[in-house]
């Protein structure tokens, strides 16, 4: 499957001075051209398929602080505001607030879910829509600034869920539940409403170790359907054997593979600026990746790892001289 | 002279110092498993450098490498001139076999990378976390089998049963009881007097159907005259 090159669009679909490259070779006469042209756009444009429930609440969590979940969530819930779902991002994390952050949107968040619970205001005015991408509303439950002990638990957080999924705009296509890290009362609360689980991990051992325990803990809790991505992928200690492979990860963890995501140093300066990855002209690598799994997660589409080192050389002929 | 540590060779060809001739890509050939501790080499430009009239190629080399088992190498550059050094003094055979070496790495170095050895750790680890057991569930399990090895033997003592759990490379967790046994219980001992006049491992070699003669061997046995 192929993600769409939002890039290759032309700008004004319209315009008789198309690049005609772009165009399925159709021979037609200019009247027509204009029409074809629209509708070749939305050929390119392509959309995945809708698969399960409306709408399908997904929790990103990893166990181990780190490796990438909050980076997950902005860049995968911008993907899928970009396919035309629209997504709900949910920072569960109700002690520091990282999500707003990335997504560039820390100046405009007013109220948060405490709010909401306390009747200070609507569900709508707590969250938040960015103006780049409408699809994609954030919702934040920490105040950094309050002194008191929230007390934000599962019950609450499953009455949020239920109220977007029965607000007057209509359900969201998904809910995003970013969850922070440990295994303690915030994770709980955040697996509470959720029904799928993407389980964000790096190739070392010690991401490897904790998240074979939060796998454990989200069986338990009645979560089935747990997908992998693996994020900081380093092909070149993988090829020089020094860093496991995604082949190796899967065969550890015995999950489903959303996504492999490579180290690019893109992520740090796009956290810096507050504009998210996948928003870049041209794509970067890890961008690419997070729109492929995004395409992937809406499709509940999984993905085979792809040995990258190479065959161990064979004994030949002068085997007898060593070795 | 075993080579087993970790090698990684840069070979680079350095073009003269002339400016008309384009300059050579450096290729970089890597072998062997990666030398704990002195993972990263750089190329030593000022190294081997051989000036020749026709000044075409030079060869650039660093080696890094542990020698006899799992020792390291102190430091990186010294171990570079001390190989070659020993290189320059072994004759033919030993310089090629080490050659052959360096190029085809055996199945044995190759699994000492540490991609590999990270993945031994993640599964001995694995394996340990996802069999946590209670200690109530250990007692109940020691419990259990006691009473299911009482019926067939005298258990020694029943504080020496010991509930142990290991993990193995092949077989994941093995959960080993350890019981020790005074003796077998009477109605289940494997007696001699049982045994005497008694016919066993009956093999038919022909059973006389078509030939109609019957050839069958059988062990019989007779207990020793004491």
């Amino acid at each position: 499957m192929s993600s769409p090159f939002p890039h290759l669009l032309p700008s004004s679909p319209l315009s008789p001075s198309l690049p005609l490259l772009f165009l399925p070779s159709k021979t037609l006469s200019p009247r027509h051209r204009r029409r074809s042209a629209v509708t070749a756009a939305l050929q390119w444009n392509r959309k995945p398929q809708f698969a399960g429930e409306t709408p399908r609440v997904v929790v990103v969590t990893s166990g181990k602080g780190g490796v990438g979940k909050t980076t997950t969530t902005a860049n995968v819930g911008l993907s899928l505001a970009r396919f035309g779902f629209s997504v709900v991002a949910i920072d569960a994390d109700a002690g520091l607030r990282n999500l707003d952050l990335l997504l560039g949107l820390e100046n405009r968040v007013n109220y948060t879910a405490v709010d909401v619970l306390n009747g200070d205001c609507r569900l709508d005015q707590a969250l938040v829509r960015d103006r780049r991408c409408p699809s994609l509303e954030l919702l934040c439950i920490s105040k950094p600034r309050s002194k008191l002990p929230l007390g934000f638990g599962s019950k609450a957080l499953t009455w949020v869920v239920d109220a977007l999924r029965s607000r007057p705009a209509g359900p969201p296509h998904f809910v995003l539940i970013d969850c922070p890290a440990g295994i303690d009362a915030g994770f709980i609360t955040a697996i509470a409403p959720a029904n799928e689980a993407v389980l964000v991990t790096t190739p070392d051992i010690t991401a490897l170790r904790d998240a074979d325990r939060v796998t454990g803990l989200l069986e338990c809790d009645g979560i089935r359907d747990i997908k992998m991505i693996v994020n900081r992928v380093r092909t070149d200690l993988i090829r020089g054997e020094d860093m496991m492979s995604v082949l190796d990860v899967q065969e550890m963890l015995g999950l489903a593979l959303l996504g492999v995501i490579p180290e690019d140093s893109e992520v740090i300066k796009s956290t810096n600026r507050g504009y998210p990855l996948v928003l870049n002209k041209p794509p970067t690598m890890a961008g690419l990746a997070f729109e492929q799994a995004a395409w992937r997660l809406v499709e509940q589409d999984t993905m085979t790892a792809v040995m990258v080192e190479e065959e161990p050389k064979k004994k030949g002929f002068f085997s007898f001289f060593g070795g | 002279m075993a080579i087993s540590g970790d090698l990684k060779v840069f070979v680079g060809t350095f073009a003269s110092h002339r400016p008309p001739k384009p300059p050579v890509p450096v290729s970089k050939i890597r072998f062997g498993r990666v030398l704990k501790g002195a993972s990263d080499l750089r190329i030593v430009q000022k190294w081997l450098q051989a000036e020749s009239p026709a000044g075409s190629t030079v060869k650039h080399s660093q080696v890094c490498h542990g020698m006899g088992g799992n020792k390291l190498s102190p430091t990186v550059n010294q171990d570079a001139e001390g190989f070659l050094l020993n290189v320059v003094n072994m004759n033919f055979f030993d310089r090629l076999s080490l050659a052959w070496r360096i190029l085809f790495p055996t199945a044995k170095e190759r699994n000492n990378s540490n991609a590999s050895i990270a993945k031994q750790r993640l599964k001995m680890i694995l394996f340990s976390d996802r069999c946590d057991i209670s200690d109530e569930a250990k007692q109940k399990i020691v419990g259990n089998v006691i009473e299911a090895l009482s019926e067939f033997v005298e258990i020694d003592s029943q504080d020496k049963v010991q509930l142990n759990i290991s993990t193995d490379t092949d077989l994941g967790t093995i959960y080993s009881v350890t019981v020790p046994v005074r003796r077998v219980r009477p109605g289940y001992q494997d007696s001699e007097e049982d045994y005497s006049g008694k016919i066993s491992n009956i093999e038919y070699k022909d059973t006389g159907e078509t030939s109609g003669t019957v050839d069958v061997t059988f062990d019989f046995f007779l207990p020793n005259k004491k």
